[in-house]
């Protein structure tokens, strides 16, 4: 019953503290909106220079054979399931004024088409094996673009000249994709870590809104009542889960609004965030217990979240680091962090269409880091502000 | 009468530093209780100890005979806490923040609805009743702080500089609804506010160095310092020593501050004749000659001494 009434009065003063409470519901639906305008026009083409030295070669019918051109055109016919460019091929002049655009990262790659290409393809066409020449490709790389360039720029070339010479490939691929992955626009692949921001946002709303309390004396108020750290903490997380759970249901909106679909049900979701929401305010409890104003808890809450945002798979993936087993699944380092498990969670429901029998494992890892982190953030709290020792 | 509340041989250490060395005290019913001494005294450990927020190290604190401890928090509540810090929910408005309170102590919702509306009456703030705290003026805020208070309705009020911070009309408004809880509760209140003191205590303890110096009526403590009325020169010229060795053998109590000459004595009006020639006689010139009662800032200065604590 106290814990409801912390709740509501918790739940009072947010809603009043427009400021905070407009940047925790706004921040993720914001950048929703924000990739789908960087997005809108399509999905990311990535820039292949192609350095064409190819001098071309005469045909026994007196036309010019210039494979290099050609090439150029393969690159730039790869697209996307909706036609638009994967690939936007430029022409360099020559290796320095490729190095000088790749150093400014204005392109991904290189290729560079020696001389005799279209000579050598000539031959090849002719049944002549005794002739290769060599395709140089390059780049930065460090450059994460830099791998999908050339992968893609190559099957293009492997493409063009298994049909100039008529050679079948000793062995056949087929791509078969996961779920709707095939289907999904770059702006939809982006959702589901958008999401998770609104969820790891609000470890700052959580160690704020404690460290106030703390911070005014207000806690010592409480204190002198027959409260326990478990109504008050209660009170307070019952009220930030619901701001969670409506932050992540705005950016649903939005991106849905922005021609998201998502092949899951949406409940599921949003469950998932929930869930996740309270493991993060665990967290934020876990930081207030270490503060005594509001500046300290937002200082020291960057540390969490920068762990949340870069090592739970979020922004990029990261290879796992197996700290031990449980029967087949491998438990992994970051498997700590509650987003590692909301990525996964999200992206099965979002993209691949997973159902909630299908993200159980997920639930349960995130149900038993709300508890740990929570209990934790009870004791520490209990420990540090309302003893009396 | 019964004694309510009772402090024995509390002691709290924070590391070298002993902030409350040995305190007993016992305070009883409807008694407004006062707890004077310098910054660093040690008054706030002890009101905090005695409140239940900090564990001593050894001592204890009943409440009609029930030990406080941490865990025991029905004993916590018959305790009211007036902090000497505004301590509002600032987001709250002043009846949301009582019935709040009020709910946390146990009281149904209604029940602290009603009884956050008599006690806002009564501190005259029924009209910003509906007002956010952080709103609100310092001395409204200040009188919220009081009224939190008491939401619960406690059989100890425990007031920590209760006028701080107020203006002359609040400070009145406070001074007179403290003194009409008087004898309906027990009251211990902390304050460096001698005046204050002496109008609203029936006992008065004075505390330095963690340690309790006195304990008695405030009649009884002036006494301490000297029979009757003080009367005060002003040495305009002359030698403040001969001044002293001159008067010392006619008044049993005469001293020096500065450039000032201290005469406490029963009747000490009908002195001042006396006094004039035998200051006239060493060649020494009074300036201004003020008459007046003995203080209880006369008892604590005698206590405490003059040296500045922070």
């Amino acid at each position: 019953m106290k814990a409801w009434t912390v709740f509501l009065k918790t739940l009072r003063e947010m809603l009043r503290d427009k400021w905070i409470l407009g940047l925790t519901l706004v921040f993720a639906p914001f950048f929703v909106f924000l990739y789908w305008m960087i997005l809108s026009g399509g999905s990311t083409s990535y820039t292949v220079l192609v350095i064409n030295k190819d001098v071309g070669v005469q045909r026994s019918d007196g036309s010019t054979f210039r494979s290099g051109e050609h090439i150029l055109a393969a690159i730039r016919g790869i697209t996307y399931a909706d036609g638009s460019p994967l690939l936007k091929a430029t022409i360099a002049s020559d290796r320095t004024e490729a190095d000088r655009i790749l150093r400014d990262r204005g392109a991904a790659a290189f290729i560079l088409i020696p001389e005799d290409f279209s000579q050598t393809l000539q031959k090849l066409e002719s049944g002549d094996r005794s002739i290769t020449t060599m395709i140089t490709f390059g780049g930065d790389l460090s450059n994460p673009y830099y791998m999908v360039a050339v992968n893609l720029a190559l099957t293009a070339v492997d493409g063009y000249i298994q049909e100039v010479t008529g050679q079948q490939p000793l062995i056949g691929y087929m791509e078969e994709p996961l779920g709707a992955s095939a289907a999904r626009s770059e702006f939809e692949a982006y959702v589901p870590a958008s999401l998770i921001f609104a969820v790891i946002m609000l470890i700052f709303l959580a160690s704020m809104s404690v460290a106030r309390e703390i911070e005014t004396g207000t806690l010592r108020r409480l204190q002198l009542t027959p409260i326990s750290s478990l109504e008050i903490l209660g009170g307070v997380t019952g009220a930030l889960v619901l701001i969670g759970v409506v932050a992540i249901t705005l950016a649903f909106l939005v991106a849905v609004l922005c021609g998201f679909h998502s092949q899951g049900p949406l409940w599921v979701a949003i469950l998932v965030g929930a869930v996740s929401s309270l493991s993060v305010i665990g967290l934020g409890m876990v930081v207030a217990s270490f503060t005594h104003t509001v500046s300290q808890a937002f200082i020291v809450a960057n540390f969490p979240m920068a762990m949340m945002m870069f090592f739970s798979g979020v922004i990029y993936p990261l290879p796992k680091v197996t700290v031990f087993t449980v029967g087949a699944r491998e438990i992994g380092l970051y498997d700590i962090l509650p987003p590692t498990h909301a990525v996964v969670a999200l992206n099965k429901v979002l993209t691949l269409g997973a159902g909630l029998e299908e993200v159980v494992y997920e639930l349960a890892a995130l149900t038993i880091l709300s508890i740990l982190y929570f209990g934790i953030g009870v004791w520490l709290f209990k420990r540090f502000h309302l003893h009396s020792g | 009468m019964t004694t309510v509340l009772q402090a024995r041989s509390l002691t709290k250490r924070y590391g070298a530093l002993t902030a409350v060395d040995d305190l007993s005290l016992e305070v009883c019913e409807g008694e407004v209780f006062g707890l004077l001494g310098p910054n660093g005294a040690g008054k706030t450990t002890s009101i905090n100890m005695i409140c239940g927020l900090l564990k001593p190290d050894s001592g204890q604190v009943t409440i009609r005979g029930k030990v406080i401890t941490n865990g025991d928090a029905s004993t916590r509540a018959r305790v009211g806490v007036c902090p000497q810090n505004i301590v509002l929910w600032g987001q709250l408005t002043c009846l949301e923040q009582m019935q709040f309170i009020g709910q946390m102590y146990g009281m149904r919702g209604k029940a602290a609805r009603l009884r956050a509306e008599k006690l806002l009456e009564e501190l005259d703030l029924l009209e910003k009743k509906d007002q956010l705290a952080r709103t609100l003026s310092g001395g409204m805020q200040r009188r919220l702080n009081l009224a939190m208070a008491l939401v619960h309705d406690p059989e100890i009020l425990v007031l920590d500089e209760p006028e701080a911070g107020l203006d002359p009309q609040s400070r009145v408004m406070v001074r007179d609804y403290v003194k009409s809880l008087a004898r309906r509760k027990t009251i211990l209140l902390t304050t460096h506010n001698m005046d204050e003191a002496d109008r609203m205590a029936d006992r008065v303890a004075i505390m330095d160095h963690g340690r309790l110096l006195t304990v008695d009526t405030p009649e009884a403590l002036k006494r301490t310092v000297g029979e009757g009325d003080v009367l005060e020169i002003d040495l305009d010229r002359g030698s403040m020593e001969a001044a002293l060795a001159t008067l010392n053998p006619i008044l049993p109590q005469v001293s020096a501050t500065n450039h000032t000459l201290v005469i406490r004595a029963r009747g000490v009006v009908e002195h001042l004749s006396t006094v004039l020639e035998a200051l006239h006689a060493v060649s020494a010139q009074p300036g201004e000659v003020r008459l007046r009662a003995n203080t209880l800032e006369d008892v604590f200065i005698s206590l405490t001494g003059r040296r500045l604590r922070e």
